[in-house]
Protein backbone atom coordinates (compact mmCIF):
# COMPACT_ATOMS: atom_id res chain seq x y z
CA UNK A 1 0.00 0.00 0.00
CA UNK A 2 2.87 2.40 0.86
CA UNK A 3 3.82 2.31 -2.48
CA UNK A 4 0.58 3.20 -4.05
CA UNK A 5 0.29 5.87 -1.31
CA UNK A 6 3.63 7.05 -3.24
CA UNK A 7 2.53 6.67 -6.58
CA UNK A 8 -0.60 9.04 -6.06
CA UNK A 9 1.84 11.35 -4.32
CA UNK A 10 4.28 11.28 -7.16
CA UNK A 11 1.88 11.37 -9.58
CA UNK A 12 0.07 14.53 -7.80
CA UNK A 13 3.96 16.44 -8.04
CA UNK A 14 3.88 15.32 -11.79
CA UNK A 15 0.75 17.10 -12.59
CA UNK A 16 2.42 20.04 -11.24
CA UNK A 17 -0.23 21.01 -8.84
CA UNK A 18 2.28 21.95 -6.35
CA UNK A 19 3.44 24.33 -8.63
CA UNK A 20 0.25 25.79 -9.28
CA UNK A 21 -0.10 26.47 -5.44
CA UNK A 22 3.41 27.77 -4.81
CA UNK A 23 1.69 30.10 -7.65
CA UNK A 24 -1.15 31.10 -6.23
CA UNK A 25 0.26 31.37 -2.59
CA UNK A 26 1.68 34.78 -4.29
CA UNK A 27 -1.70 35.92 -3.26
CA UNK A 28 -0.80 36.03 0.62
CA UNK A 29 1.38 38.71 0.02
CA UNK A 30 -1.13 40.80 -1.28
CA UNK A 31 -3.51 39.97 2.74
CA UNK A 32 -1.77 43.32 4.60
CA UNK A 33 -2.44 45.70 2.49
CA UNK A 34 -6.16 44.56 1.07
CA UNK A 35 -6.64 44.09 5.28
CA UNK A 36 -5.48 47.42 5.56
CA UNK A 37 -8.92 48.73 4.58
CA UNK A 38 -10.58 47.32 7.59
CA UNK A 39 -11.48 50.58 10.42
CA UNK A 40 -10.41 48.59 13.31
CA UNK A 41 -9.46 45.01 13.06
CA UNK A 42 -6.87 45.18 10.09
CA UNK A 43 -5.50 41.77 11.64
CA UNK A 44 -8.21 39.93 12.00
CA UNK A 45 -9.22 40.82 8.38
CA UNK A 46 -5.59 39.57 7.25
CA UNK A 47 -6.39 36.30 9.06
CA UNK A 48 -10.00 36.02 7.93
CA UNK A 49 -8.82 37.16 4.09
CA UNK A 50 -5.63 34.38 4.53
CA UNK A 51 -7.83 31.34 6.35
CA UNK A 52 -10.83 31.86 3.51
CA UNK A 53 -7.74 31.66 0.88
CA UNK A 54 -6.42 28.45 2.60
CA UNK A 55 -10.22 27.09 2.65
CA UNK A 56 -10.91 27.97 -1.32
CA UNK A 57 -7.40 26.43 -2.31
CA UNK A 58 -8.47 23.20 -0.11
CA UNK A 59 -11.84 23.02 -1.52
CA UNK A 60 -10.44 23.14 -5.15
CA UNK A 61 -8.13 20.31 -4.55
CA UNK A 62 -10.52 18.36 -2.56
CA UNK A 63 -12.83 18.09 -5.34
CA UNK A 64 -10.61 17.77 -8.24
CA UNK A 65 -7.94 15.22 -6.61
CA UNK A 66 -10.81 13.33 -4.93
CA UNK A 67 -13.03 13.12 -8.04
CA UNK A 68 -10.53 12.69 -10.73
CA UNK A 69 -8.15 10.16 -8.99
CA UNK A 70 -9.79 7.04 -9.55
CA UNK A 71 -11.99 7.92 -12.53
CA UNK A 72 -8.49 8.74 -14.56
CA UNK A 73 -7.21 5.32 -13.36
CA UNK A 74 -10.20 3.68 -14.86
CA UNK A 75 -10.51 5.97 -18.08
CA UNK A 76 -7.01 5.54 -18.69
CA UNK A 77 -7.07 1.84 -17.75
CA UNK A 78 -4.25 2.36 -15.46
CA UNK A 79 -6.68 -0.18 -13.03
CA UNK A 80 -6.26 -2.93 -15.46
CA UNK A 81 -2.50 -3.42 -14.82
CA UNK A 82 -2.79 -2.00 -11.09
CA UNK A 83 -5.13 -4.66 -10.28
CA UNK A 84 -3.17 -7.26 -12.32
CA UNK A 85 -0.85 -7.03 -9.31
CA UNK A 86 -0.95 -9.13 -6.09
CA UNK A 87 -3.06 -6.17 -4.15
CA UNK A 88 -6.81 -6.19 -3.29
CA UNK A 89 -8.98 -3.28 -4.80
CA UNK A 90 -9.41 -2.08 -1.14
CA UNK A 91 -5.71 -1.57 -0.93
CA UNK A 92 -5.96 0.52 -3.94
CA UNK A 93 -8.27 2.55 -3.22
CA UNK A 94 -6.99 2.99 0.51
CA UNK A 95 -3.43 4.08 -1.18
CA UNK A 96 -5.26 6.25 -3.17
CA UNK A 97 -7.04 8.22 -0.79
CA UNK A 98 -4.32 8.24 1.69
CA UNK A 99 -1.48 9.76 -0.72
CA UNK A 100 -4.57 12.52 -1.70
CA UNK A 101 -5.00 13.19 2.52
CA UNK A 102 -1.17 13.57 2.91
CA UNK A 103 -1.15 15.72 0.13
CA UNK A 104 -3.99 18.12 1.33
CA UNK A 105 -1.65 17.68 4.67
CA UNK A 106 1.26 18.97 2.95
CA UNK A 107 -0.58 21.84 1.57
CA UNK A 108 -2.32 22.78 4.60
CA UNK A 109 1.45 23.18 6.18
CA UNK A 110 2.79 24.95 3.42
CA UNK A 111 -0.29 27.44 2.71
CA UNK A 112 -0.74 27.85 6.69
CA UNK A 113 2.87 28.57 6.90
CA UNK A 114 2.84 31.21 4.71
CA UNK A 115 -0.27 32.58 5.87
CA UNK A 116 1.03 32.63 9.79
CA UNK A 117 4.14 35.06 8.12
CA UNK A 118 1.48 37.37 6.58
CA UNK A 119 -0.51 37.47 9.43
CA UNK A 120 2.61 38.05 11.50
CA UNK A 121 3.52 40.73 8.86
CA UNK A 122 -0.24 42.27 9.52
CA UNK A 123 0.17 42.49 13.35
CA UNK A 124 3.41 43.77 13.28
CA UNK A 125 2.77 47.11 11.48
CA UNK A 126 -0.83 47.40 12.82
CA UNK A 127 -0.73 46.28 16.85
CA UNK A 128 -3.87 44.06 17.20
CA UNK A 129 -6.18 45.15 20.33
CA UNK A 130 -6.17 41.65 21.48
CA UNK A 131 -3.06 39.48 20.76
CA UNK A 132 -2.91 36.61 18.52
CA UNK A 133 -3.61 33.13 19.26
CA UNK A 134 -1.40 30.96 17.26
CA UNK A 135 -2.26 28.01 18.71
CA UNK A 136 -6.47 28.77 17.73
CA UNK A 137 -5.07 29.41 13.86
CA UNK A 138 -2.56 26.38 13.84
CA UNK A 139 -5.88 24.56 14.95
CA UNK A 140 -8.56 26.34 12.17
CA UNK A 141 -6.06 25.08 9.40
CA UNK A 142 -5.48 21.45 10.85
CA UNK A 143 -9.13 21.31 11.07
CA UNK A 144 -9.72 22.77 7.73
CA UNK A 145 -7.47 19.96 6.01
CA UNK A 146 -9.47 17.28 8.20
CA UNK A 147 -12.75 19.02 6.42
CA UNK A 148 -11.41 18.55 3.00
CA UNK A 149 -10.38 15.49 3.52
CA UNK A 150 -13.94 14.29 4.36
CA UNK A 151 -14.76 15.91 1.01
CA UNK A 152 -11.93 13.94 -1.06
CA UNK A 153 -13.38 10.55 0.65
CA UNK A 154 -16.92 11.90 -0.11
CA UNK A 155 -15.55 12.31 -3.58
CA UNK A 156 -13.86 9.28 -4.25
CA UNK A 157 -16.61 7.09 -2.81
CA UNK A 158 -18.94 8.57 -5.28
CA UNK A 159 -16.15 8.01 -8.20
CA UNK A 160 -16.21 4.14 -7.49
CA UNK A 161 -19.45 4.06 -8.84
CA UNK A 162 -19.93 7.13 -11.76
CA UNK A 163 -18.66 6.12 -15.18
CA UNK A 164 -18.12 10.23 -15.25
CA UNK A 165 -16.47 12.50 -13.97
CA UNK A 166 -20.05 14.88 -12.60
CA UNK A 167 -21.40 12.76 -10.36
CA UNK A 168 -18.12 12.64 -8.10
CA UNK A 169 -17.47 16.50 -8.56
CA UNK A 170 -20.81 17.78 -8.07
CA UNK A 171 -21.79 15.61 -5.71
CA UNK A 172 -18.83 16.49 -3.84
CA UNK A 173 -19.70 19.70 -4.10
CA UNK A 174 -22.94 19.41 -2.73
CA UNK A 175 -22.01 17.30 0.13
CA UNK A 176 -19.61 20.64 1.04
CA UNK A 177 -22.29 23.33 0.85
CA UNK A 178 -25.15 20.92 2.47
CA UNK A 179 -22.56 19.86 4.75
CA UNK A 180 -21.87 23.26 6.44
CA UNK A 181 -24.88 24.69 6.73
CA UNK A 182 -26.96 21.19 7.87
CA UNK A 183 -26.58 22.45 11.88
CA UNK A 184 -28.17 25.78 11.00
CA UNK A 185 -30.82 24.11 9.46
CA UNK A 186 -30.91 21.47 12.75
CA UNK A 187 -31.03 24.61 15.22
CA UNK A 188 -33.62 26.82 13.28
CA UNK A 189 -35.76 23.36 13.29
CA UNK A 190 -35.19 23.00 17.41
CA UNK A 191 -36.74 26.23 17.78
CA UNK A 192 -40.58 26.45 18.60
CA UNK A 193 -41.60 28.70 15.59
CA UNK A 194 -40.05 25.97 13.25
CA UNK A 195 -42.20 23.50 14.74
CA UNK A 196 -45.09 25.42 13.91
CA UNK A 197 -43.96 26.37 10.26
CA UNK A 198 -42.26 22.72 9.47
CA UNK A 199 -44.12 19.79 8.67
CA UNK A 200 -43.40 16.67 10.83
CA UNK A 201 -42.27 15.21 7.54
CA UNK A 202 -39.92 17.30 6.39
CA UNK A 203 -38.40 17.79 9.77
CA UNK A 204 -38.04 14.09 9.87
CA UNK A 205 -36.37 14.48 6.29
CA UNK A 206 -34.29 17.24 7.72
CA UNK A 207 -33.26 15.51 11.08
CA UNK A 208 -31.96 12.09 8.64
CA UNK A 209 -29.71 14.35 6.36
CA UNK A 210 -28.64 16.17 9.76
CA UNK A 211 -27.06 12.51 10.92
CA UNK A 212 -26.56 11.27 6.96
CA UNK A 213 -24.58 14.16 6.05
CA UNK A 214 -21.26 14.86 7.48
CA UNK A 215 -21.39 17.86 9.67
CA UNK A 216 -18.35 20.35 8.26
CA UNK A 217 -19.83 22.87 10.65
CA UNK A 218 -17.64 21.42 13.40
CA UNK A 219 -14.21 21.75 11.52
CA UNK A 220 -14.74 25.62 11.09
CA UNK A 221 -12.66 26.88 14.10
CA UNK A 222 -12.23 30.48 12.18
CA UNK A 223 -14.29 32.56 14.89
CA UNK A 224 -11.53 31.30 17.08
CA UNK A 225 -9.03 31.95 14.84
CA UNK A 226 -9.96 36.13 13.54
CA UNK A 227 -10.85 37.04 17.27
CA UNK A 228 -8.44 34.83 19.68
CA UNK A 229 -11.34 33.17 20.97
CA UNK A 230 -10.25 30.23 23.14
CA UNK A 231 -10.60 26.80 21.90
CA UNK A 232 -12.91 24.22 23.45
CA UNK A 233 -10.07 20.84 23.89
CA UNK A 234 -12.88 18.09 24.73
CA UNK A 235 -15.14 19.79 21.64
CA UNK A 236 -12.17 19.22 19.33
CA UNK A 237 -11.04 15.59 20.60
CA UNK A 238 -14.86 14.84 19.52
CA UNK A 239 -14.45 16.50 15.91
CA UNK A 240 -11.52 14.28 16.01
CA UNK A 241 -12.81 11.16 16.64
CA UNK A 242 -16.56 12.18 14.56
CA UNK A 243 -14.01 12.58 11.67
CA UNK A 244 -11.88 9.37 12.04
CA UNK A 245 -15.28 7.09 12.56
CA UNK A 246 -17.25 9.23 9.46
CA UNK A 247 -13.99 8.71 7.14
CA UNK A 248 -14.09 5.19 8.30
CA UNK A 249 -17.42 4.67 7.16
CA UNK A 250 -17.10 6.45 4.06
CA UNK A 251 -13.74 4.27 3.42
CA UNK A 252 -15.79 0.93 3.96
CA UNK A 253 -18.72 2.18 1.84
CA UNK A 254 -16.15 3.13 -1.34
CA UNK A 255 -14.57 -0.04 -0.86
CA UNK A 256 -17.39 -2.34 -1.09
CA UNK A 257 -18.45 -0.65 -4.08
CA UNK A 258 -15.47 -0.36 -5.73
CA UNK A 259 -14.90 -4.18 -4.89
CA UNK A 260 -18.39 -4.88 -6.66
CA UNK A 261 -17.56 -2.55 -9.77
CA UNK A 262 -17.35 -4.37 -13.27
CA UNK A 263 -14.21 -2.99 -15.24
CA UNK A 264 -14.23 -4.05 -18.72
CA UNK B 1 1.50 31.11 -42.79
CA UNK B 2 -2.13 31.64 -43.96
CA UNK B 3 -3.60 29.51 -41.55
CA UNK B 4 -2.42 31.97 -38.39
CA UNK B 5 -3.12 35.07 -40.79
CA UNK B 6 -6.72 34.96 -39.92
CA UNK B 7 -6.93 34.25 -36.69
CA UNK B 8 -3.87 37.36 -36.28
CA UNK B 9 -6.17 39.41 -37.90
CA UNK B 10 -9.00 38.16 -36.18
CA UNK B 11 -7.45 38.94 -32.93
CA UNK B 12 -6.35 42.44 -34.04
CA UNK B 13 -9.58 43.46 -35.27
CA UNK B 14 -10.96 42.74 -31.45
CA UNK B 15 -8.13 44.54 -29.68
CA UNK B 16 -8.85 47.25 -31.53
CA UNK B 17 -12.74 47.07 -30.73
CA UNK B 18 -11.80 46.47 -27.42
CA UNK B 19 -9.78 49.40 -26.79
CA UNK B 20 -12.76 50.92 -28.82
CA UNK B 21 -15.03 49.85 -26.43
CA UNK B 22 -13.59 50.49 -23.16
CA UNK B 23 -13.39 54.23 -23.18
CA UNK B 24 -17.43 54.17 -23.04
CA UNK B 25 -17.66 51.82 -21.08
CA UNK B 26 -15.24 53.21 -18.44
CA UNK B 27 -17.17 55.89 -18.85
CA UNK B 28 -20.30 54.27 -18.39
CA UNK B 29 -19.50 52.84 -14.97
CA UNK B 30 -18.30 55.55 -14.04
CA UNK B 31 -21.21 57.23 -14.26
CA UNK B 32 -23.37 54.46 -12.48
CA UNK B 33 -25.42 56.16 -10.09
CA UNK B 34 -24.52 55.35 -6.57
CA UNK B 35 -27.61 53.54 -5.67
CA UNK B 36 -27.12 51.06 -8.16
CA UNK B 37 -23.39 51.00 -6.98
CA UNK B 38 -24.29 50.09 -3.17
CA UNK B 39 -26.46 47.47 -5.36
CA UNK B 40 -29.33 45.02 -3.46
CA UNK B 41 -28.50 42.41 -0.60
CA UNK B 42 -30.27 38.90 -0.46
CA UNK B 43 -31.34 38.13 2.57
CA UNK B 44 -29.82 37.35 5.93
CA UNK B 45 -30.64 33.78 5.75
CA UNK B 46 -30.19 33.05 2.18
CA UNK B 47 -26.41 34.73 2.77
CA UNK B 48 -25.57 32.26 5.55
CA UNK B 49 -26.44 29.03 3.24
CA UNK B 50 -24.32 30.17 0.01
CA UNK B 51 -21.69 31.57 2.06
CA UNK B 52 -20.64 28.12 3.71
CA UNK B 53 -18.05 28.36 5.90
CA UNK B 54 -16.76 31.83 4.35
CA UNK B 55 -19.39 33.78 6.72
CA UNK B 56 -16.33 35.76 7.83
CA UNK B 57 -14.98 37.17 4.63
CA UNK B 58 -18.71 37.21 3.04
CA UNK B 59 -19.42 39.79 6.14
CA UNK B 60 -16.06 41.81 5.72
CA UNK B 61 -16.99 41.95 1.76
CA UNK B 62 -19.90 43.27 2.54
CA UNK B 63 -18.44 45.85 4.98
CA UNK B 64 -15.89 47.14 2.29
CA UNK B 65 -18.95 47.42 -0.12
CA UNK B 66 -20.75 49.91 2.02
CA UNK B 67 -17.36 51.58 3.22
CA UNK B 68 -16.49 52.01 -0.24
CA UNK B 69 -19.68 53.83 -1.24
CA UNK B 70 -19.57 56.29 1.35
CA UNK B 71 -16.21 56.86 0.71
CA UNK B 72 -17.04 58.02 -3.16
CA UNK B 73 -19.84 59.93 -1.30
CA UNK B 74 -17.37 61.43 0.46
CA UNK B 75 -14.74 62.70 -2.07
CA UNK B 76 -17.40 64.29 -4.11
CA UNK B 77 -18.59 66.33 -1.07
CA UNK B 78 -15.08 67.30 -1.03
CA UNK B 79 -14.85 68.42 -4.40
CA UNK B 80 -18.40 70.16 -3.80
CA UNK B 81 -19.28 68.38 -7.13
CA UNK B 82 -22.80 66.87 -5.58
CA UNK B 83 -24.12 66.97 -2.46
CA UNK B 84 -26.24 63.76 -2.42
CA UNK B 85 -27.98 62.06 0.75
CA UNK B 86 -26.27 58.90 1.11
CA UNK B 87 -28.55 55.30 1.09
CA UNK B 88 -28.29 55.35 4.62
CA UNK B 89 -30.96 52.50 4.78
CA UNK B 90 -28.95 50.73 2.50
CA UNK B 91 -26.12 50.92 4.54
CA UNK B 92 -27.44 50.02 7.67
CA UNK B 93 -29.51 47.15 5.70
CA UNK B 94 -25.98 45.82 4.35
CA UNK B 95 -24.17 46.18 7.73
CA UNK B 96 -26.54 44.03 9.96
CA UNK B 97 -26.44 41.31 7.50
CA UNK B 98 -22.92 41.57 7.75
CA UNK B 99 -22.92 41.51 11.47
CA UNK B 100 -25.75 38.83 11.53
CA UNK B 101 -22.97 36.53 9.34
CA UNK B 102 -19.91 37.45 11.79
CA UNK B 103 -21.10 39.33 14.84
CA UNK B 104 -17.12 39.31 15.99
CA UNK B 105 -16.85 42.13 13.23
CA UNK B 106 -16.10 45.53 14.85
CA UNK B 107 -15.92 47.48 11.86
CA UNK B 108 -19.47 46.68 11.40
CA UNK B 109 -20.47 48.17 14.60
CA UNK B 110 -18.03 51.44 14.52
CA UNK B 111 -19.22 52.47 11.28
CA UNK B 112 -23.09 51.94 12.10
CA UNK B 113 -22.65 54.04 14.92
CA UNK B 114 -20.85 56.75 13.03
CA UNK B 115 -23.59 57.79 11.04
CA UNK B 116 -26.90 55.90 12.70
CA UNK B 117 -27.12 58.36 15.73
CA UNK B 118 -25.46 61.21 13.97
CA UNK B 119 -26.95 61.39 10.32
CA UNK B 120 -30.09 59.45 10.62
CA UNK B 121 -31.07 59.69 14.42
CA UNK B 122 -32.27 56.05 14.68
CA UNK B 123 -30.44 55.60 18.28
CA UNK B 124 -32.79 52.70 19.06
CA UNK B 125 -31.34 50.71 16.63
CA UNK B 126 -28.04 51.57 16.76
CA UNK B 127 -28.26 50.73 20.47
CA UNK B 128 -30.07 47.40 19.59
CA UNK B 129 -27.23 46.67 17.44
CA UNK B 130 -24.50 47.83 19.83
CA UNK B 131 -26.52 45.56 22.53
CA UNK B 132 -26.52 42.66 19.84
CA UNK B 133 -22.33 42.75 19.50
CA UNK B 134 -21.63 42.68 23.34
CA UNK B 135 -23.31 39.38 23.41
CA UNK B 136 -20.28 38.17 21.36
CA UNK B 137 -17.35 40.71 22.08
CA UNK B 138 -17.33 40.66 25.56
CA UNK B 139 -14.03 42.14 25.96
CA UNK B 140 -14.63 45.23 24.02
CA UNK B 141 -14.73 48.06 25.67
CA UNK B 142 -15.50 50.41 22.45
CA UNK B 143 -19.23 49.27 22.32
CA UNK B 144 -19.96 50.01 25.59
CA UNK B 145 -18.46 53.41 25.35
CA UNK B 146 -20.74 54.06 22.13
CA UNK B 147 -23.60 53.15 23.59
CA UNK B 148 -23.23 55.26 27.13
CA UNK B 149 -22.39 58.12 24.36
CA UNK B 150 -26.12 57.13 22.96
CA UNK B 151 -27.64 57.46 26.00
CA UNK B 152 -25.97 60.13 27.80
CA UNK B 153 -25.92 62.64 24.43
CA UNK B 154 -29.37 61.45 22.48
CA UNK B 155 -31.46 60.11 24.90
CA UNK B 156 -30.77 61.85 27.82
CA UNK B 157 -30.85 58.77 29.97
CA UNK B 158 -27.60 59.38 32.09
CA UNK B 159 -28.55 56.63 34.61
CA UNK B 160 -27.94 53.64 31.74
CA UNK B 161 -25.07 56.13 30.13
CA UNK B 162 -23.65 55.38 33.74
CA UNK B 163 -23.91 51.98 33.65
CA UNK B 164 -22.61 51.42 29.86
CA UNK B 165 -19.51 53.24 31.16
CA UNK B 166 -18.95 51.77 34.20
CA UNK B 167 -18.83 48.46 32.31
CA UNK B 168 -16.36 50.01 29.69
CA UNK B 169 -13.81 50.87 32.63
CA UNK B 170 -13.94 47.58 33.91
CA UNK B 171 -13.12 46.17 30.80
CA UNK B 172 -10.89 48.54 30.01
CA UNK B 173 -9.70 48.63 33.33
CA UNK B 174 -9.26 52.57 33.36
CA UNK B 175 -10.42 55.28 35.62
CA UNK B 176 -11.50 57.14 32.88
CA UNK B 177 -14.65 56.15 32.05
CA UNK B 178 -15.51 56.02 35.55
CA UNK B 179 -15.07 59.73 35.70
CA UNK B 180 -16.65 60.58 31.95
CA UNK B 181 -19.41 58.73 33.05
CA UNK B 182 -20.06 61.21 36.21
CA UNK B 183 -18.45 64.51 34.39
CA UNK B 184 -20.51 64.92 31.30
CA UNK B 185 -23.65 63.68 33.26
CA UNK B 186 -25.39 67.10 32.64
CA UNK B 187 -26.76 69.27 30.06
CA UNK B 188 -24.08 71.97 30.66
CA UNK B 189 -21.81 69.42 29.68
CA UNK B 190 -22.94 67.91 26.66
CA UNK B 191 -21.09 69.62 23.86
CA UNK B 192 -18.20 68.91 25.95
CA UNK B 193 -19.48 65.02 25.96
CA UNK B 194 -19.50 65.55 22.30
CA UNK B 195 -16.37 67.07 21.86
CA UNK B 196 -14.17 64.50 23.78
CA UNK B 197 -16.22 61.57 22.13
CA UNK B 198 -15.81 62.79 18.71
CA UNK B 199 -12.12 63.49 18.97
CA UNK B 200 -11.29 59.58 20.61
CA UNK B 201 -12.95 58.54 17.78
CA UNK B 202 -11.21 61.05 15.38
CA UNK B 203 -7.36 59.97 17.01
CA UNK B 204 -8.50 56.16 16.44
CA UNK B 205 -9.81 56.34 13.14
CA UNK B 206 -7.66 54.67 9.93
CA UNK B 207 -10.42 55.17 6.69
CA UNK B 208 -10.10 58.17 5.53
CA UNK B 209 -13.48 58.83 4.28
CA UNK B 210 -14.87 58.25 8.06
CA UNK B 211 -11.63 60.02 9.60
CA UNK B 212 -12.88 63.29 7.40
CA UNK B 213 -16.79 62.79 8.11
CA UNK B 214 -15.34 62.95 12.27
CA UNK B 215 -13.13 65.43 11.46
CA UNK B 216 -16.08 67.52 9.95
CA UNK B 217 -18.77 67.29 12.55
CA UNK B 218 -15.74 67.72 15.31
CA UNK B 219 -14.38 71.31 14.20
CA UNK B 220 -18.80 71.86 13.70
CA UNK B 221 -19.11 70.69 17.73
CA UNK B 222 -15.80 72.84 18.44
CA UNK B 223 -17.33 76.07 16.77
CA UNK B 224 -20.60 75.27 19.15
CA UNK B 225 -18.22 75.42 22.16
CA UNK B 226 -17.07 78.74 20.76
CA UNK B 227 -19.80 80.34 20.80
CA UNK B 228 -21.25 78.60 24.20
CA UNK B 229 -18.30 80.44 25.87
CA UNK B 230 -18.91 83.93 24.45
CA UNK B 231 -22.55 83.55 24.89
CA UNK B 232 -21.95 82.20 28.83
CA UNK B 233 -19.50 85.54 29.57
CA UNK B 234 -22.33 87.57 27.69
CA UNK B 235 -24.19 86.76 30.35
CA UNK B 236 -22.09 86.88 32.96
CA UNK B 237 -21.13 90.65 32.45
CA UNK B 238 -24.86 91.46 30.85
CA UNK B 239 -26.59 89.79 33.15
CA UNK B 240 -29.34 89.19 29.79
CA UNK B 241 -28.80 86.07 27.57
CA UNK B 242 -27.81 87.53 24.06
CA UNK B 243 -30.59 87.18 21.26
CA UNK B 244 -28.65 87.01 18.40
CA UNK B 245 -25.48 85.80 17.29
CA UNK B 246 -24.21 89.42 16.11
CA UNK B 247 -24.63 90.63 19.09
CA UNK B 248 -21.97 88.17 20.35
CA UNK B 249 -19.14 89.20 17.20
CA UNK B 250 -20.17 92.62 17.33
CA UNK B 251 -19.27 92.88 20.90
CA UNK B 252 -16.01 91.63 19.94
CA UNK B 253 -16.41 88.28 22.26
CA UNK B 254 -16.64 85.98 19.20
CA UNK B 255 -13.98 86.72 17.22
CA UNK B 256 -13.60 85.28 14.41
CA UNK B 257 -17.42 85.07 13.50
CA UNK B 258 -18.42 81.20 13.64
CA UNK B 259 -18.07 79.44 10.64
CA UNK B 260 -20.38 75.99 10.13
CA UNK B 261 -18.12 73.57 8.07
CA UNK B 262 -21.40 71.77 7.16
CA UNK B 263 -22.21 75.17 5.02
CA UNK B 264 -25.25 76.24 7.22
CA UNK B 265 -25.40 79.16 9.53
CA UNK B 266 -25.40 78.96 13.71
CA UNK B 267 -28.32 81.05 15.17
CA UNK B 268 -29.17 81.19 18.86
CA UNK B 269 -32.81 79.40 19.53
CA UNK B 270 -34.50 79.19 22.96
CA UNK B 271 -32.79 79.79 25.89
CA UNK B 272 -29.57 80.29 23.94
CA UNK B 273 -28.86 77.25 22.90
CA UNK B 274 -26.78 76.61 20.09
CA UNK B 275 -27.90 75.69 16.56
CA UNK B 276 -27.29 75.57 13.06
CA UNK B 277 -29.15 76.03 9.83
CA UNK B 278 -27.86 72.50 8.52
CA UNK B 279 -28.56 70.73 11.59
CA UNK B 280 -25.18 69.17 11.30
CA UNK B 281 -25.35 67.83 7.88
CA UNK B 282 -24.84 68.63 4.36
CA UNK B 283 -27.71 67.82 2.93
CA UNK B 284 -29.63 69.64 5.70
CA UNK B 285 -27.48 73.48 4.28
CA UNK B 286 -28.72 71.76 1.16
CA UNK B 287 -32.31 71.35 2.52
CA UNK B 288 -32.14 75.18 4.00
CA UNK B 289 -31.00 76.73 1.01
CA UNK B 290 -33.67 75.08 -0.90
CA UNK B 291 -35.77 76.18 1.25
CA UNK B 292 -34.53 79.85 1.28
CA UNK B 293 -34.80 79.83 -2.89
CA UNK B 294 -38.22 78.89 -2.49
CA UNK B 295 -39.03 81.28 0.15
CA UNK B 296 -37.84 84.17 -2.34
CA UNK B 297 -39.95 82.59 -5.37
Amino acid sequence: MNRIILITLKGIFRDRIFQGIMALSVLFLFIPSAASLSMRQVVELSTTLSLSLISFIMLLLAVFLGATSIWKDIERRYTFSVLSLPISRSTYLLGRFLGIAIFMLITALFLGSIAMISIKVASLIYPPARPLLWSAIVAAIFFDALKYIVVVAVAMMLATVSTSFFLPIFGSVSTYLVGTITQQVYDYLQTPSAQKAVSAAVRNVAQLLYYLVPNLNSFDLKVNAIYAIPLNPSGLFLTVIYFVVYIGILLAVSAILFGRREMK
Amino acid sequence: MSTLQRPLLVLLICMICYGLTLGPFTAYMKRKPVEEKLGYVPSVNLFRYISADHKEFVGATLLMKVLMYFGGLMDKQDSKAVTEVPDYRGMSNIIHTALKLDPYNVDGYYFAQSFLVWEVKQYDIANKLLDYGMKYRTWDWYLPVFAGFNHAYFLKDYIKAADYYKRAGELKGDALYFSLAGRYMQESGQTELAIAYLSAMEKGERNPAVKKNYQIRLAAFQEVRRIEQARDRYLSSGGTLPVLLETLVRSGLLVPAPLDPYGGQFYLGENGKVATTSKFAFAGAKKEDEKKVENAR
